[in-house]
């Protein structure tokens, strides 16, 4: 009986094989433009691909008062007009989604580079817990290192991280509550928890004594959003190592692409404590990227204040100035390795 | 645990492996740990109601047959009380309490009801109605009452079919639990078939059809006539190939341990009346039913009037059973109705059903599809105006362009299942197969392997009937 039933597992495997490449070559690339059409659209643009731009939606936000639409990438690309840098973008897109977006490059047609966003939000509570988890992990099902039949099948499974969004929030709050936040000084409050609760109870009022709710409320998202610290064990730390790694060894130079924050809000609103924290984070990334292949784009200060797009949240969608800002640091950046094709472009 | 997890799919050759590795006398505790664990993937505290039925019925058991006269009775009614009471208090305490506030305010007085905010324990109504068959048969003297909790425990607790039935008898399953099984080849090749199938048709058919359904009940009167009837039928197909789906992942998952369960279905759908249907559809809902309350109540060996309320209090019960709404008790009370009417039809003109299939079975076939298909209504729409709104949306909308959806994909999956249904009929999956030459047995496997890893739904649907 045992070698009854071993035939019939190998005949399945080999049923299994067969029916994979069936897959491949007919319904594979239907699947990931359901699931995943950028990487779909990266890999149909493999051969023109002198640049890749990994991002999310830092890159294409813009305001319908821009006196230009351009996005971050395109406006890169005006600096070298002979080559070709193409966005691969979704909305929330994380390091935990590049690394596998990059897996997708096919080795017989590489680019010269791949420029990656570092968004420091990404790193947070916040982003990582985030409701939006659930669907950005299902749409990387399709291009997991597994047979692309079996990907299929456990996406129909729903295999993957797909907490629902109570588990997710629980995760937040515990992690808001009990997360030290450590300063190299004296510091009131070290959970964001404390921080925010003071905020909250104690934060600003207008002169007639009333509370200043909108103020509170956007001090308050900034220490949810910055206050921490990036370490090792930081999910997006390795995730990017992987990045890092992977670029390294298939020889790709890469260019991790830190994205502006509003330094001058934080500062603001709920003081040099959050400035502190944000300026650390960044020195700890640039130090631990900023070698070999890898070269770290510090945009981190670049933006001021009021070219952010959104004046009452934080974010990194900012206005044209703000894009022509961060795509002239990148142009800066890419000049080394391709001084042959730049053009000051402005 | 649901069949349709990665989860699950290592669970099952864990527990089987163990099965068959372990001497007999252990095997109870790993099916009733493997159980437990099973249910408490779920919601773990609930266990402890299914612990409180067994319990309950156990003791209940032993006491009905240890006495006699009005004790038995009295023990019997206990059992009973507390299984009830845990399904009304679980299931039907909230729809009670707005209806009686309902009452109240018809009458101008004031009541504000106090709602339980819990859970529906998963499967609450199958396990209790299994465990109501066990006290019923040994009050009846049926059934010897069971004098190992453990074995009692497995019967109520049985992970293939705890959640979502076969509503199985202590005779058949509680027995079986009792045997010494050894592995055998033909077991593990049907049950790997049924699995097989089981889940292509829940998650390749039921699976692709859920969102143009859900899509088109969410508002259907934005949608147009074709797609409101289209929906209405391929809601029809989804709720069979979900639960048929269910029942035969139950039944291969059992026969992996070399246990038989009962089949649920046999090609409903090519049913030629309404009460050719029931005998086909959810057959161990039905045969309890008329178990434990038709045939008490008199069946049909009473006069046409007692007949008649016999009848609708069964098929009323039967939605109730379904879930806390009115919707549920139309869907049964229709049925009922059918049924009724139907019966009298043919007394009154002396009509035959057909024996062979001709094209007067054709016709009567589709149109129990298509009745039951439009009572199904009542059963997916979530209100009477929801109900009302997708028949209105059927008359009124067949000039409306209609919303972007595209039920291709549900059409194509239904096709097969009716079109694999005409081919099983009156069978089962893997006995036909197993009738099959080497060759085509395995151009079935490849294709049902092909349709379930490529084709299934990408959102993953919960078992319609895990909520009852």
């Amino acid at each position: 009986m045992v070698k009854q039933i071993v035939i019939r597992i190998l005949g399945l495997a080999l049923i299994i094989i067969a029916l994979n490449f069936i897959y491949n070559f007919t319904l594979y690339d239907k699947d990931l433009y359901n699931e995943c059409e950028e990487v779909l659209e990266m890999k149909k643009k493999k051969k023109e691909t002198d640049i890749l731009y990994f991002a999310e939606s830092s890159n294409f936000n813009v305001q319908d008062k821009d006196s230009t639409k351009l996005c971050i990438s395109e406006m890169t690309n005006l600096f070298f007009p002979k080559l070709k840098i193409i966005a691969v973008n979704k909305p929330a897109a994380h390091a935990g989604l590049y690394r596998y977006w990059l897996t997708q490059i096919d080795p017989s047609y590489k680019p010269k580079a791949v420029i990656v966003t570092l968004n420091m939000r990404s790193f947070d509570a916040p982003w990582i817990h985030s409701k939006l988890e659930t669907p950005l992990q299902e749409c990387i099902m399709l291009i997991k290192p597994y047979p692309n039949l079996v990907n299929r099948f456990l996406l129909s499974l729903n295999a993957y991280d797909n907490k629902t969004e109570a588990e997710r929030e629980k995760m937040l709050q515990n992690e808001w509550e009990w997360t030290e936040i450590k300063f190299p000084f004296p510091f009131k409050y070290n959970t964001v928890r404390a921080w925010d609760n003071n905020m909250g109870w104690g934060g600003y009022k207008h002169p007639d004594g009333s509370w200043d709710f909108p103020k509170i409320g956007l001090a308050c998202h900034y220490i949810k959003a910055f206050a921490f610290n990036i370490n090792d064990e930081n999910p997006r730390v390795k995730d990017f190592d992987f990045i890092a790694d992977w670029c390294a060894k298939n020889k790709i130079n890469l260019y991790l692409n830190l994205m502006a924050e509003n330094i001058q809000y934080a500062d603001s609103l709920v003081g040099k404590e959050l400035v502190f924290l944000m300026k650390e984070n960044r020195d700890y990334l640039v130090k631990r990227y900023n070698k070999n292949n890898c070269v770290v784009i510090d945009n981190l200060e670049a933006v001021p204040g009021k070219e952010y797009s959104d004046q009452v949240w934080t974010n990194e969608h900012y206005s044209y100035k703000g894009r022509m800002t961060v795509s002239k640091n990148v142009a800066n950046k890419l000049k080394d390795q391709f001084n042959n094709y730049y053009i000051k472009a402005y | 645990m649901s069949f349709n997890s990665l989860q699950f799919l290592f669970f099952l050759p864990i527990v089987i492996g163990l099965y068959y590795l372990l001497p007999h006398k252990f095997r109870w505790m790993l099916v009733f740990v493997a159980s437990c664990y099973f249910y408490m993937v779920f919601v773990p505290k609930y266990i402890l109601i299914l612990f409180f039925i067994i319990l309950i019925d156990f003791v209940a058991a032993q006491d009905i047959e240890a006495t006699k006269g009005k004790t038995r009775l009295f023990y019997l009614i206990a059992s009973l009380t507390a299984n009830i009471a845990l399904l009304g208090i679980f299931k039907y305490f909230n729809f009670f309490n707005e209806n009686l506030g309902s009452v109240f305010s018809f009458f101008g007085k004031e009541f504000h009801p106090w709602n339980l905010e819990i859970i529906l324990p998963i499967g609450l109504s199958f396990h209790t109605f299994q465990s109501m068959s066990y006290t019923i048969e040994v009050y009846r003297g049926n059934q010897k009452a069971e004098k190992h909790l453990g074995y009692f425990a497995n019967y109520v607790l049985f992970f293939p079919q705890m959640v979502a039935g076969p509503i199985e008898r202590y005779g058949k399953l509680g027995e079986q639990l009792k045997l010494e099984h050894k592995p055998i080849y033909k077991n593990f090749s049907d049950g790997f078939k049924l699995i097989l199938f089981g889940l292509f048709i829940k998650m390749a058919v039921a699976d692709n059809i859920a969102p143009f359904v859900n899509d088109v009940y969410w508002n259907p009167l934005q949608c147009n006539t074709s797609q409101v009837l289209a929906a209405v039928f391929l809601f029809s197909i989804q709720i069979y190939a979900d639960f048929y789906g269910y029942s035969t992942i139950a039944l291969g998952c059992a026969k992996l341990l070399g246990i038989d369960i009962m089949d649920n279905f046999k090609t409903p759908y090519l049913s030629k009346s309404v009460s050719e249907f029931w005998s086909r559809w959810h057959i161990s809902l039905s045969t309890w039913f008329k178990d434990y309350l038709y045939i008490p109540l008199g069946g049909n060996r009473v006069k046409v009037p007692r007949w008649v309320f016999n009848i609708l209090l069964v098929f009323l019960l039967s939605g109730l059973w379904h879930g806390a709404s009115w919707t549920f008790i139309a869907w049964g009370g229709l049925h009922g109705l059918m049924l009724i009417l139907e019966k009298l039809f043919t007394k009154l003109f002396k009509f035959k059903m057909p024996d062979r299939w001709n094209v007067v079975s054709v016709l009567l076939t589709i149109k129990t599809f298509v009745l039951t298909s439009f009572i199904w209504v009542f059963f997916r729409a979530e209100s009477f105006q929801k109900a009302k709104d997708m028949f209105k949306a059927i008359i009124r909308n067949v000039h409306l362009p209609g919303v972007d959806i595209s039920a291709v994909n549900a059409i194509v999956f239904s096709v097969i299942l009716i079109f694999t249904d005409s081919v099983i009929y009156n069978s089962r999956f893997d006995t036909l197969l197993g009738s099959y030459k080497p060759q085509y047995r395995w151009v079935c496997y490849a294709t049902l392997i092909f349709g379930l890893m490529a084709f299934s739904g990408t959102k993953k649907y919960a078992f319609i009937y895990f909520q009852f």
